[in-house]
């Protein structure tokens, strides 16, 4: 008989905390845990930075504090997923495992279905004063980035400077997509780190592959979440942060090392542009990139890790010993047992 | 000061500059109806309206470099564009700022553009692809590829017209792609005439940088002349009867050095039938003539002379005193007064203008006036007595030239005199602590029923402390019930808790904060007996008097929380989730009202788990068991696993070095206190057969850290404000908290109010609080509001407006309030649109209506209310008036007139027999209890209480915050829904936070007092939530709000 592996993948399992109760104390519900699935956009290049393609999902060895992870499903650069195994591996780990929607999708139909199609790509332009000179070209190389993105499936495009402006949602849309970017008006203070926040927050509320590109001259003068917590919740929710900055950021050591730092940790990169022409060399680099990524999942193994769980993962073979691989560093499971609006990660966990 | 008018040189730009959704068509099917001369920016007046100034291009892409409001009306416009170019067009007297020189670009480019089209019926045309050429050039843009290519595209070749292309909205994407497909391109320049104030030449020819004669208009006079721009935008905002008055009888000309006069304190100056309204009425008339030296008999001279006394103040008298309530107004304005308090607010510096600066001056002034505390004979309320006062004037804190003045007014002998002295004060260039602590301790006196008035001892220690701990007392204004030993304990415990060593100050006053707050949450909950708020507060507060180490700190905060519990619920302790059900709210007996209750207690519950804090069963179990290993028992296994938690808190995954964060954020970066936890001795000491007894007292100190944490966590939760993220994804924000004032040097004190530390300095480790907890909802909602996303584009949160508008939602809970008392508050609202309908037909109601109206609303919105009624318009001009009004306007009547309301209409009969069935529910002090708001900054209290004002301008400072808690109306308007739509009072406790969000993100203002914009926003947001469009409001499907 055939059986569609992905709607029995979602297997709930009881258990007690492991934790004791002091006397008195309300008794602590019994915990479903939804198994979930983690989700990995990878990146191979050789010692030359050429992307290296016709890998097979032997070629690749993943750990999850070191523990050893066996795919789930697989696809390369724009190509369906395919699915690795009939039986996923479920986290029977005392402490609850928890997802970020995105980060660790429940492995449905639509699931796959997500990843079977390309990226979703979510835009965030800096139109903050620091934007003001460089304004104009900055939104004619976003455009072309746009036109150039033909097999992302959808394009979110926000802007912000204070506040997160959603000029348009997700759409397949292009032509709405760039009257967005035209729409835009430059001014006011910067708060990047709130603005992605609130970005990365609405990709993780889609399965399949996403990645956030910022086009950002830099300072953040306004943010109150910062930037480390960010970069955590988009490894948490599994999307790759590329980043477009100028010179001008280059020159402002803070926003250098969170660009370089925050892209590395989730998988993605940051580019640094001397002129708009640069710019544009950017975003043609960070569409190569997204039509070269390997897109590869796991259901993790029992791990008692309820912190943060590093990532790694490797070639296999001693042909691929100086390529160099990149994906997201880790995520952080969230047991959360109250689902609000302001806290996605809720729902792996049901109290009874 | 964080005022959105003096934000960088391109905010203004964006200051709502948005788009409520598509963009205008910018191919209309019908080709427009302007002639070429028509489009040619000039003044052209019709037959039969006003004169009209037509604006070269389209409206929208004006509007869109003006900063002005997409949904403002054609009559607005011209106003709110003299005053952007006043308030935002120059730096100092003459420089331009880069606001001023983009709105000149546009201006030109798009006069280029009327003359490109008017070749053709005012449509640019672009045949083919190769005839771009001209209009490109005046676009600033260039194609990427030779015609005929398909991938051609736009790329900049000129920034600077380009930028004015792009920020305009010219529909380039339409360009482009006809471009590309080498269809023809159409584009039609619709001039947009829009009307003048009196007639163009009245300004063109007052302006001393005339311009007519080189071919410029009204709008190049606006643009080059900031004081012409005051002055229109000034008499727009007035009565226009009373503004086409004074320009017929004074003349533009002559009212010109009067601009920032009138702009500042214009609005409340209204000439009806030949004569000026004066505030007083008649009985002040002789003492007004007095003092302005002109009949307001003949208003021109009144008016002229008010505008140019005394640099402005006379003016800003009246206005002040236009804005006091009824019984306020009846004392300041009593003759003999009148003079006296207007001397004691212009002698103490007679030469500073009352227009200096881009606010009004004297901020306090408006408070005194409204908020000043009478007794039941109309005079003063004095807390203690005048010898008090007397002590307290003369050793304040004051100016070297404010001690001077007020030693003129050493023998103070009557209220009047220290009134008097009040208004001399308010006039410090620096916010008076004298006047300060009187508004404040009368707010705490006046709430108090006579025979429990502070004793005069009492009034001094306020007065005393006030500096370092007067953020504390709105705790004692809004509840009245605290007796003078309980203040004087709060001092004893806050003094003793302040002088304890640093490394434990910050635990120490985090913990006392935390109960204070739990206190309060439970007895404005009432769930803390009236008859017990006093016992209780001491009950709390008497454990912390006594502490002298950790260890005591530890066993005082949990000994104290053990009596907040035992005194809201009879049961002598309590686990973490019960005190979270506690604080959620009363328990409840209907399923909605259950369920609402535990939503409530789960959002608490998701704060606590996003910031990992310990919970308190583990926090107190572990204490148990060190105090029974120090008795020699040795704690149980799972104790240990237990005290495994106090270190399981990881801090983020580091993105800077600890030497970045010491050379990016110094001073602001600190997490000792989170370092001290994650290598805290507790686990060890547990687990240690050998541990001394000082080792395990030390332990126990160590638990009051974590103790902090979640008590001051609870805190958080419960003032949420909707959409907040750091309380979700900063972990470190709670714990970050610093009590103790270790990251910032010049902290006032520790008590005073929080500020952020933080904010835009992302080496700092995100935004923390630095201070006490007063004040604590509005802090919240002032760090959490720039995550609300506003629907229009490139409008803004309002910082002056939001933190407040939140707060209204956030304190108030509707756990109480019955069903009858929410039906009460909808027919209020109803009642009083159903007097303004009927007074359109009855001019005998419209005279009782009328002067109850005047008394919210400033003159030129009663003279549209006035207009409308007269012009059979009243049902067009409903929706614009605030709910707040049209509920006061049936409350006053139903005072003024109590067997009159039936007789209006359904709502009106419906009120009246309740009014008479049930007057304990429905009565204006229960339902001004609990449909009111708090007014921390107005009221000194966070208290709820409908105040009954006109609204506030803005202001400057502390006073920031008047015009925010002046705007009473959202939550009568989402009880109003409530009720149509079925829901329970409970139910609002879900509903308001929620539709204020909602409401924040639609609001599309030009400046701060756009009422209409927050009227507007509201009424769009009980729409979206009356059609299910919130997935998490689901209302009973109904219509439309019933009129």
């Amino acid at each position: 008989m055939s059986r569609n592996p992905f709607l029995s993948t979602v297997v709930f399992l009881s258990f007690l905390l492991a934790n004791v109760r002091p006397a008195g104390a309300q008794q602590n519900p019994n915990i479903h845990v939804v198994v979930n699935m983690v989700q990995l956009n990878v990146a191979v290049t050789d010692k030359s930075g050429n992307y290296v393609t016709g890998l097979k999902p032997q070629d690749f060895a993943i750990r999850e504090d070191g523990i050893v992870e066996k795919p789930a499903t697989f696809a390369e650069g724009n190509q369906p997923a395919r699915s690795l195994t009939d039986t996923p591996q479920p986290d029977v780990a005392t402490t609850p495992s928890n997802d970020v929607p995105g980060q660790i999708d429940e492995a449905t139909p639509e699931t796959l279905a997500a990843l079977a199609n390309g990226a979703l790509v979510y835009i965030l332009f800096d139109t903050s004063n620091y934007m003001y000179r460089g304004f104009v070209f900055a939104q004619d190389a976003i455009s072309d980035f746009i036109r150039s993105l033909e097999r992302a499936d959808k394009i979110a495009f926000y802007s912000y400077s204070r506040d997160l402006n959603r000029a348009s949602i997700l759409t397949a849309d292009r032509s709405q997509v760039l009257r967005a970017v035209r729409s835009t008006v430059a001014g006011d203070e910067a708060a990047l780190y709130n603005a992605l926040l609130l970005t990365l927050k609405d990709a993780a509320k889609n399965k399949g592959r996403k990645v956030v590109v910022v086009f950002s001259n830099g300072p953040d003068n306004s943010s109150v979440v910062p930037p480390e917590d960010v970069a955590e919740f988009a490894q948490d929710a599994g999307v790759s942060v590329y980043m477009i900055s100028t010179q001008t950021a280059k020159l402002e050591p803070v926003s250098t090392a969170v660009f370089d730092r925050m892209t590395a940790a989730t998988g993605g990169k940051a580019y640094f542009a001397k002129d708009w022409k640069d710019e544009q060399t950017a975003f043609a680099s960070i569409r190569d990139d997204l039509d070269h990524l390997y897109s590869l999942s796991y259901y993790p193994k029992p791990n008692p890790n309820g912190g943060w769980r590093a990532i790694t993962v490797e070639l296999v073979g001693d042909r691929y010993k100086k390529c160099k691989v990149r994906t997201r560093k880790g995520y952080r499971p969230r047991p959360s047992r109250f689902l609000t609006d302001n806290n996605p990660t809720v729902g792996g966990l049901i109290p009874q | 000061m964080k005022s959105s008018v003096c934000l960088s040189i391109f905010s203004a730009l964006l200051l709502i500059v948005g788009e409520s959704g598509a963009r205008e068509n910018a191919r209309p099917a019908t080709p427009p109806n302007h002639s070429a001369a028509a489009a040619k920016s000039s003044s052209a007046g019709s037959a039969s309206g006003p004169p009209q100034l037509v604006i070269p291009g389209a409206r929208r892409s004006f509007l869109r470099m003006a900063a002005i409001s997409q949904q403002i009306t054609p009559d607005e416009v011209l106003p709110l564009l003299s005053r952007n170019v006043f308030i935002h067009g120059y730096e100092g007297t003459s420089r331009e700022t880069e606001f001023l020189v983009l709105l000149r670009r546009y201006v030109h480019q798009a006069r280029e553009l009327a003359a490109l089209a008017a070749k053709s019926d005012m449509i640019i045309r672009v045949a083919k692809c190769d005839q771009a050429g001209p209009l490109l050039r005046i676009l600033g843009f260039r194609a990427s590829a030779g015609c005929g290519d398909p991938k051609i595209s736009l790329k900049t070749e000129d920034p600077e017209k380009g930028f004015v292309t792009i920020d305009s909205g010219f529909p380039l994407p339409e360009l482009e792609h006809d471009l590309q497909t080498d269809k023809p391109f159409e584009y039609p320049i619709s001039s947009s005439p829009v009307p003048v104030l009196f007639n163009e030449t009245d300004w063109t020819k007052a302006s001393a940088k005339e311009s007519k004669t080189d071919g410029k208009d009204l709008l190049d006079t606006i643009l080059d002349d900031p004081g012409v721009a005051r002055l229109y935008w000034a008499l727009s905002r007035m009565d226009p009867d009373t503004s086409r008055f004074l320009q017929s009888s004074i003349g533009i000309q002559k009212l010109l050095p009067y601009g920032a006069v009138l702009d500042f304190y214009g609005r409340e100056i209204c000439v009806r039938d030949g004569r000026v309204q004066l505030p007083g009425g008649e009985n002040a008339e002789p003492a007004w003539k007095e003092l302005v030296g002109a009949s307001p008999a003949s208003p021109a001279s009144f008016v002229f002379r008010l505008l140019a006394k005394d640099k402005g103040w006379l003016a800003a008298y009246f206005d002040a005193l236009s804005r006091a309530g009824g019984r306020q107004q009846a004392y300041f304005t009593e003759p003999g007064r009148l003079r006296q308090f207007y001397e004691g607010l212009r002698a103490p510096d007679p030469s500073s203008p009352a227009t200096r600066g881009s606010f009004r001056p004297a901020p306090e002034l408006l408070r005194i006036v409204t908020r000043l505390q009478l007794n039941e004979n109309g005079d003063p309320l004095i807390p203690g007595n005048l010898d008090v006062w007397k002590d307290i004037l003369f050793r304040g804190h004051e100016s070297q030239r404010m001690r001077k003045w007020a030693a003129r007014n050493r023998s103070l002998n009557s209220p009047d005199q220290l009134v008097e002295i009040l208004f001399g004060l308010s006039r410090a260039p620096i916010e008076s602590e004298t006047l300060q602590v009187y508004m404040t301790v009368s707010e705490i006196d006046g709430r108090r029923p006579p025979g429990r008035h502070l004793a005069p001892a009492t009034v001094r220690l306020l007065a005393r402390k006030f500096a370092e701990f007067g953020d504390q007392y709105p705790t004692f204004a809004e509840f009245p019930e605290l007796s003078d030993p309980s203040i004087a304990l709060f001092f004893d415990a806050a003094e003793k808790l302040t002088g304890t060593p640093m490394f434990m100050r910050g635990n120490a006053l985090g913990i006392f904060q935390a109960n204070m707050g739990i206190w309060e949450i439970l007895a404005r909950q009432e769930q803390i007996s009236t008859s017990q708020l006093d016992n209780s507060w001491q009950q709390f507060i008497k454990p912390f008097t006594m502490v002298k180490s950790a260890a005591d700190l530890f066993d005082a905060g949990r000994t104290s929380l053990d009596e907040l519990v035992q005194y809201s619920t009879a049961k002598s302790k309590a686990s973490q989730d019960e005190i979270i059900e506690l604080l959620a709210g009363p328990v409840q007996e209907s399923a909605e009202a259950k369920q609402i209750h535990q939503d409530v207690a789960n959002q608490i519950r998701s704060v606590m788990d996003d910031q990992r804090l310990v919970s308190l069963d583990t926090i107190l179990t572990i204490g148990d068991a060190l105090a029974e290993k120090a008795q020699g028992k040795q704690p149980p296994d799972y104790v240990n696993l237990l005290a495994g938690q106090t270190h399981e808190f990881e801090m983020p995954r580091p993105i800077f070095s600890n030497g970045e964060r010491s050379e990016w954020a110094a001073g602001i970066y600190n997490n000792r206190h989170t370092d001290l936890q994650m290598h805290s001795d507790i686990p060890k000491v547990l687990k240690s057969p050998s541990a001394t007894r000082s080792q395990i007292d030390d332990a126990r100190g160590q638990l009051a850290s974590f103790l902090r944490d979640t008590v001051v966590g609870l805190n958080y939760a419960y003032y949420e404000p909707p959409g907040a993220q750091a309380l979700h994804n900063n972990p470190l924000f709670v714990r970050s908290h610093d009590f103790a004032g270790e990251t910032l040097g010049g902290l006032r004190t520790v008590w005073q109010a929080p500020i952020i530390l933080g904010q835009g300095s992302p080496a700092g480790g995100g935004a923390h609080f630095v201070g006490s907890l007063a004040d604590l909802p509005y802090a919240l909602a002032d760090l959490e509001q720039d995550f609300i996303s506003p629907e229009n584009t490139q409008a803004l949160i309002w910082r002056e407006l939001v933190p407040s508008v939140l707060t209204a939602a956030i304190v108030p809970r509707w756990w109480n309030v019955s069903p009858l008392e929410l039906h009460a508050i909808a027919l209020y609202q109803r009642a009083g649109e159903e007097l303004l309908t009927a007074s359109e037909k009855d001019e005998a109601l419209r005279g009782k209506v009328m002067p109850i109206l005047s008394g919210r609303m400033l003159p030129p919105e009663t003279w549209k209310v006035e207009q409308a009624l007269r012009s059979g318009q009243i049902l067009k001009l409903l929706p614009q008036i605030m709910p707040a009004d049209t509920f006061y306007l049936a409350a006053e009547f139903q005072q003024e007139f109590p067997d009159q309301l039936a007789a209006v209409g359904d709502a009106g009969r419906e009120l009246a027999a309740l009014c008479r069935d049930h007057p304990q529910q429905v009565n204006w002090s229960r339902l001004s209890h609990d449909f009111g708001t708090p007014h921390p900054s107005m009221a000194h209290s966070y208290g709820l209480e409908l105040l009954n004002i006109k609204p506030m301008p803005p202001m400057a400072g502390d006073a920031s915050r008047f015009l925010a808690e002046s705007w009473d109306s959202p939550n009568l308007y989402w009880a109003r829904l409530a009720d149509q739509a079925g829901d329970s009072p409970a139910m609002l406790t879900e509903i308001a936070p929620e539709l204020t969000r909602l409401m924040v993100r639609k609001i599309f203002a030009t400046d701060l007092e756009d009422w209409p914009a927050l009227i507007r926003a509201m009424h769009a947001a009980g729409e979206d939530f009356q059609h299910g469009k919130l997935a998490s409001l689901t209302p009973t499907p109904v219509g439309p709000v019933k009129q």
